[in-house]
C-alpha cells in the first residue's frame, strides 16, 4: 500500500493512502479508539451490572465479605493510577509538542506507575491465596487465619469469584497497556516506521485512561462501599 | 492501466485489478485490500456454511424416523450444538458484513479503502483461528449445549470441549468487533465530497446500524462466556444456584447480546434488499428516509427486547410484559421497510434476474418469519410454543428464508463487479426457485409441527408417531434445499473460469461501484476523485426523461455515462 | 514548562499544563472524599465520639454513602474524560461516541426490573423465598407450609 507526505518533508507524518489529509487520518484514528472503548466498557459493564446484582441480592452478606479486603492498599493503588494518567497526559501533550525526549520520560514513568500497580495488587491478592479465600478447590470460608464474621461459604464464593475476575481482567488491561506503552516509548526512541506523528501516543493514552477509570469504578464498588 | 510487457498486443491482454495484482500467496494472506480480505472472507465462510449443513443434513435424516435410529442423544444434541454455533457465530454473522460489506462499502461511498485496512486482515485471521478452533472442537467430540450455551449445564454438568468452543465464539466476536469498528470509523469519516447522509446507499445505513450493534452488544456475550469458561474450570459459582446464584442470569445476559445478534444477521440483508429491489425495479426506493430511520430504530430497539426469550424462564411477569409489549413495537420498523420495498416496485419495470429472485423470495419469506414472531412475542402463546418447532421454523424463515437469501441475492448481484465475470442467468435463476421451493417445504412443515407439540432438540418423537408425515416432508424439502444450495458452488465456479466478461455496469445499476469503479475493481478502488452529485438511486431522472422523449421525439439518454 | 493554549502545527488543540495538574489535584481531593465519605460510617464512631449527638447521625447515612461514592466516582470519570482524554475539545463525532458507551451500559440495568419484580409476585411456597433455584425441599426458612403437586399424594407431605 502505497503512502505519501504531502510535502517532502522528513518529518511530516504520514498520511495512508485511504485518506486525504493528515487531519481526517487523525480524527479517524481517533473514533476508531473511542469505538474500541465503547466496547471494553460494554464489557467492563456487564460485569459490574453482575456484582450490582449480587451485591443488592446479598447485602449484609457482601458488606461482610468486603471486610477482608485491603482497602488501605488499593487505595494507593488509586493514587498511584491517577499519577500515571496524569503523566500518561503529559506524554500525550510532548507529544504534540513533538518533544520526544519528555515524551519517551513520561512514558516510561507512566509504565512505571502500572509496574506499581501490579506490586501493590499482587501484595493484596498474595494473602488472598494463603487465607484460602480464592475460589478455586482450595477455597475455604471463613478464612484460615481470620475470623470470618458469618455470611454463607457459598455467597462468599460467589463474592470472591467476582472480585478475582474483575480486578483480575482489570489487571490483565494494566499488563496490556503496560506492553503498549513500553513498544510506544521503544518505537519512539528508534523512530520507528509507523509513528509519524502524536495519534499513537494519544491512541495509548486513551486506552490508560479508559484502564484508569475502570480501576475509579471499582475501587468504591468493592472496596468502599458499605452496603 | 495494462502491464507494461513489451511486444504483446492481442486484445485479450488483462487490465491491472485488485485480482491480478499480485500473485503470490502472501499478495493475499498479507493483504490490506479490502476487497482481497472479502474474497478470503467468502471462502472461509462458504466452507464454514458446507461444514454447518453436514451437521443439519444429518439431524434431518435422524428425524425421518420417529425412533431416531441413527443416532444417540447425546450424539444428537452434539449435531444441533454444532449446527447452531457454526450458522450463527461463523457464518451469517459475518456473512454480509464481512463479504458484501468489505468488498462494497467502501466503493459505494466513495473511499479507496477501509478507515483500518490492517486492523480488516487482523479481523479476517481471528476470524480464521476461531474457526479453526472450532473445528478443532468438534474433532475432540463437540458441544451438547446447543447454541445458546445455558448454565447450569455448560457451565458445571457438561462433559464436552464446552472451553474450547466458548474461546472460539470469543474470538469471532472479537473478529466481528473489529469488523464493526472500521466500518463505523469508514462510514463517518471516508465518504467522497458529496456524499452526504441522505445520499448513501441503503446498504450502508444497515451496515452502519449493524456496527453499532456489534460494538454494543458483542462484549457482553463476551465477558458472559468467559465467566461461564471461568466457572467451568476453576468453579468460580456465579450462575451455580448451589452456591446462590442465578442460572438465568446467564440468559439474561446471553440474550442481551444475541437478540441484537439476531438483527446483525438480518439488518445487512435488508440492506441487500433495498439495493436489489431500486435496481430491478429500476426504482429509487420508496421512502428512502423512512427505511433509513426504520434501521436504526430496529437497531436500537432490538435492545430492549431479549426477554422474550426468556418468557418461561423465572423471569417475573412483569418484565416478560414490558418485553412482549417492545417486542412488538420493534416489528413496526420492519414492516415500514417491506412496505416500502412493495412500494418501490409499484410502476417500476421489474427485471426478474437472478437477484431479483432472491429479493422476492426475501419479502415473502420474511414476511411469514416476522408475523410468526409476533405469535411468540405474545406470551400466551409463546408459552405453548416454545420450546417446540414453532420456534425452529421462526427463525429459519428469518435467518435462511431472510438473511441467506439476502446474502446469495447479494452475491450474485455483485459477483459481476467482484470478479469481472457473469454467471450463466439460467442456472442462477433455476437455483434461486430450487432454494425457494426446497426451503418452503423444508421448514413450513415444522410450523405445524410446532404447534402440534413436537418439541425441539429431540432426535425421537416415538410417543407421536402421526408427526413422521411432517418430518419427512420436512427432511425431502431439505434435500431439496441442500440441492439449491450446491448449485451455486458449481455456476459460480464455472463463471469465473469461463464466465463471460461483465462490463462495468452489466445491471445498469446506479450508485457509485457501479458507475465509477471497473469490473474487477482496480486495487485502489477508483482512477479518479470520486464527486457525488446525484440522489441515490436516481433511476427515474433517466428512464422517465426517456420515456417521455420516446413518446415526444428527442435522442434518448444513453444509460452509460462517461466518468468523471 | 507553563504554556497557555498551545496549537501544534496540525491545529490540533493541545491540552496546557494548567489544566493537567489542575484536574490532577482535582481528581485527588475527589479520591480523599470517596473514601472520607465511604469509610465514615465504619470509622464513625472512633472519630465522632467525643462530638455532639447530632453529628452521630452520620452513621446512619449508609445508603447516601452509597449514592455519593458513586456519584464521585463519575465526577472523576468525567473529569478524566474531558481534560486527560481531550474530549473537551474533541469534535462531536468523538463526543457522541464518549457518550454511546455509557448509554448502552445503563441499558444493561433494565435486566434489574427482573429481579426486582419477582418479589411482587409471590408463587405457592416461594412467598419468602430469595429469587434462587434451589430445590423446594431444601428450602428452610419459608415459614409457610406449602403443598407439593396439589392434587396428588404427595400433597400435604412436607409440612
Amino acid at each position: 500500500m502505497a503512502v505519501h507526505a504531502p510535502t517532502l518533508d522528513p518529518d511530516a507524518p504520514v498520511v495512508y493512502e485511504q485518506y486525504e489529509d493528515i487531519d481526517q487520518q487523525q480524527e479517524t484514528y481517533i473514533v476508531g479508539m473511542w469505538a474500541f472503548l465503547v466496547t471494553e466498557v460494554m464489557m467492563f459493564g456487564a460485569l459490574f451490572f453482575v456484582y450490582s446484582l449480587y451485591r443488592w441480592k446479598f447485602q449484609e452478606e457482601f458488606f461482610i465479605y468486603h471486610e477482608h479486603l485491603r482497602w488501605d492498599w488499593a487505595g494507593l493503588n488509586t493514587l498511584n493510577l491517577l499519577t500515571s494518567s496524569f503523566f500518561m497526559a503529559k506524554a500525550v501533550q510532548s507529544a504534540q509538542l513533538n518533544n520526544s525526549k519528555k515524551q519517551r520520560k513520561f512514558l516510561w514513568a507512566t509504565f512505571a506507575c502500572g509496574g506499581l500497580f501490579l506490586v501493590i495488587k499482587a501484595i493484596e491478592w498474595i494473602p488472598k491465596f494463603q487465607t484460602h479465600l480464592v475460589p478455586n478447590n482450595t477455597f475455604h470460608w471463613p478464612p484460615v487465619d481470620a475470623p470470618g464474621m458469618g455470611g454463607s461459604p457459598e455467597h462468599a464464593r460467589i463474592f470472591f469469584s467476582l472480585y478475582f475476575t474483575m480486578t483480575g481482567l482489570h489487571g490483565l488491561h494494566v499488563v496490556i497497556g503496560m506492553i503498549a506503552i513500553a513498544t510506544l516509548a521503544l518505537m519512539v526512541k528508534f523512530k520507528a516506521k509507523p509513528i509519524t506523528d502524536y495519534i499513537p501516543t494519544e491512541m495509548v493514552g486513551l486506552y490508560w485512561h479508559f484502564v484508569d477509570i475502570a480501576w475509579i469504578f471499582l475501587y468504591p464498588c468493592y472496596y468502599l462501599i458499605p452496603k | 492501466m495494462s502491464e507494461a510487457a513489451i511486444g504483446v498486443t492481442h486484445a485479450e491482454e488483462p487490465t491491472l485489478n485488485y485480482l491480478n495484482n499480485g500473485h503470490s500467496i502472501a499478495s493475499w494472506l498479507l493483504t490490506k485490500d479490502h476487497k482481497r480480505i472479502a474474497v478470503l472472507y467468502l471462502i472461509s465462510v462458504t466452507l464454514m456454511f458446507f461444514i454447518g449443513s453436514i451437521a443439519a443434513g444429518l439431524m434431518r435424516l435422524e428425524l425421518t424416523s420417529p425412533h431416531g435410529q441413527l443416532f444417540t442423544s447425546e450424539q444428537y444434541n452434539k449435531l444441533f450444538s454444532t449446527h447452531g454455533i457454526i450458522m450463527v457465530f461463523f457464518f451469517i454473522v459475518p456473512g454480509i458484513p464481512a463479504v458484501l460489506g468489505n468488498f462494497a462499502l467502501p466503493i459505494m461511498i466513495g473511499a479507496r479503502d477501509l478507515a483500518f485496512p490492517r486492523l480488516n486482515l487482523l479481523s479476517w485471521y481471528l476470524y480464521v483461528i476461531a474457526a479453526l478452533l472450532f473445528i478443532t472442537t468438534l474433532i475432540m467430540g463437540g458441544v451438547d449445549s446447543g447454541w445458546t450455551f445455558y448454565t447450569p449445564l455448560s457451565s458445571t454438568y457438561s462433559n464436552t470441549q464446552i472451553s474450547m468452543a466458548l474461546i472460539a465464539v470469543f474470538i469471532a466476536g472479537f473478529s466481528s468487533i473489529f469488523t464493526g469498528l472500521n466500518f463505523i470509523a469508514t462510514v463517518h469519516k471516508m465518504r467522497a465530497p458529496g456524499m452526504t447522509w441522505f445520499r448513501l446507499p441503503l446498504f450502508v445505513w444497515a451496515q452502519y446500524a449493524t456496527s453499532v450493534i456489534i460494538m454494543l452488544g458483542t462484549p457482553v456475550v463476551a465477558i458472559t462466556l468467559v465467566l461461564v469458561v471461568l466457572e467451568r474450570q476453576l468453579k468460580f459459582g456465579i450462575f451455580s444456584p448451589e452456591l446462590g446464584g442465578d442460572p438465568v442470569l446467564f440468559q439474561h445476559m446471553f440474550w442481551f447480546y444475541s437478540h441484537p445478534a439476531v438483527y446483525i444477521m438480518v439488518l445487512p440483508a435488508m440492506g441487500v434488499i433495498s439495493e436489489l429491489m431500486a435496481c430491478f425495479s429500476r426504482r429509487r426506493v420508496f421512502g428512502y428516509q423512512f427505511v433509513a430511520f426504520s434501521t436504526l430504530g430496529i437497531a436500537g430497539m432490538g435492545f430492549l427486547v431479549w426477554g422474550h426469550h426468556m418468557f418461561i424462564t423465572s423471569q417475573s411477569m412483569l418484565q416478560g410484559i414490558v418485553f412482549s409489549l417492545i417486542s412488538f413495537l420493534v416489528a413496526v420498523p420492519s414492516a415500514i421497510k417491506v412496505f416500502n420495498w412493495s412500494f418501490t416496485m409499484y410502476k417500476g419495470s421489474v427485471v426478474f434476474s437472478t437477484p431479483m429472485i432472491y429479493a422476492l423470495g426475501f419479502l415473502g419469506l420474511f414476511v411469514i418469519g416476522g408475523l410468526t414472531g409476533l405469535y411468540l412475542g405474545s406470551m400466551g402463546t409463546d408459552v405453548h410454543l416454545t420450546g417446540t418447532y414453532f420456534i425452529v421454523a421462526h427463525f429459519h424463515f428469518v435467518m435462511v428464508g431472510g438473511a441467506i437469501m439476502g446474502f446469495l441475492g447479494g452475491l450474485h448481484f455483485w459477483w459481476p463487479k467482484m470478479f469481472g465475470k457473469m454467471y450463466s442467468e439460467f442456472w442462477g435463476r433455476l437455483a434461486a426457485m430450487i432454494i425457494f421451493v426446497g426451503f418452503n417445504f423444508t421448514f413450513f412443515p415444522q410450523f405445524i409441527l410446532g404447534y402440534l407439540g413436537m418439541p425441539r432438540r429431540y432426535h425421537y418423537y416415538y410417543f407421536a408417531p402421526e408427526w413422521q408425515l411432517y418430518n419427512v416432508l420436512s427432511s425431502a424439502g431439505a434435500t431439496v434445499l441442500g440441492i439449491g444450495f450446491l448449485m451455486p458452488a458449481f455456476y459460480l465456479t464455472h463463471s469465473l473460469i469461463k464466465g463471460k466478461a461483465a462490463g462495468r455496469n452489466p445491471w445498469e445499476a446506479k450508485g457509485v461501484e457501479w458507475e465509477q469503479a471497473d469490473s474487477p475493481p482496480d486495487t485502489h478502488n477508483f482512477h479518479h476523485k470520486v464527486i457525488v452529485t446525484e440522489p441515490p438511486y436516481n433511476y427515474d431522472a433517466i428512464s422517465d426523461t426517456n420515456k417521455h422523449r420516446a413518446k415526444f421525439g428527442g435522442d434518448p439518454i444513453p444509460h452509460h455515462e462517461e466518468p468523471v | 514548562m507553563a504554556e497557555t493554549e498551545a496549537h501544534s502545527e496540525h491545529g490540533h488543540h493541545v491540552i496546557s499544563d494548567k489544566v493537567l495538574v489542575q484536574t490532577f489535584v482535582l481528581l485527588l481531593i475527589l479520591m480523599i472524599a470517596t473514601i472520607f465519605f465511604a469509610r465514615l460510617p465504619l470509622d464513625g464512631p472512633k472519630y465522632f465520639q467525643g462530638l455532639e449527638p447530632q453529628l452521630r447521625g452520620f452513621q446512619n447515612l449508609w445508603p447516601l454513602t452509597n449514592a455519593i461514592a458513586v456519584g464521585i466516582a463519575i465526577w472523576k470519570t468525567f473529569y478524566v474524560i474531558q481534560n486527560f482524554m481531550g474530549v473537551k475539545y474533541s469534535t462531536k463525532l468523538v463526543k457522541l461516541w464518549a457518550v454511546c458507551g455509557f448509554v448502552g451500559f445503563g441499558l444493561m440495568y433494565i435486566m434489574f426490573f427482573d429481579y426486582a419484580g419477582r418479589a411482587w409476585e409471590p408463587v405457592r411456597g416461594w412467598e419468602k423465598e430469595p429469587s434462587t433455584a434451589f430445590p423446594r425441599d431444601r428450602v428452610t426458612d419459608a415459614g409457610i407450609p406449602y403443598k407439593l403437586y396439589p392434587g396428588t399424594e404427595e400433597e400435604g407431605k412436607k409440612e
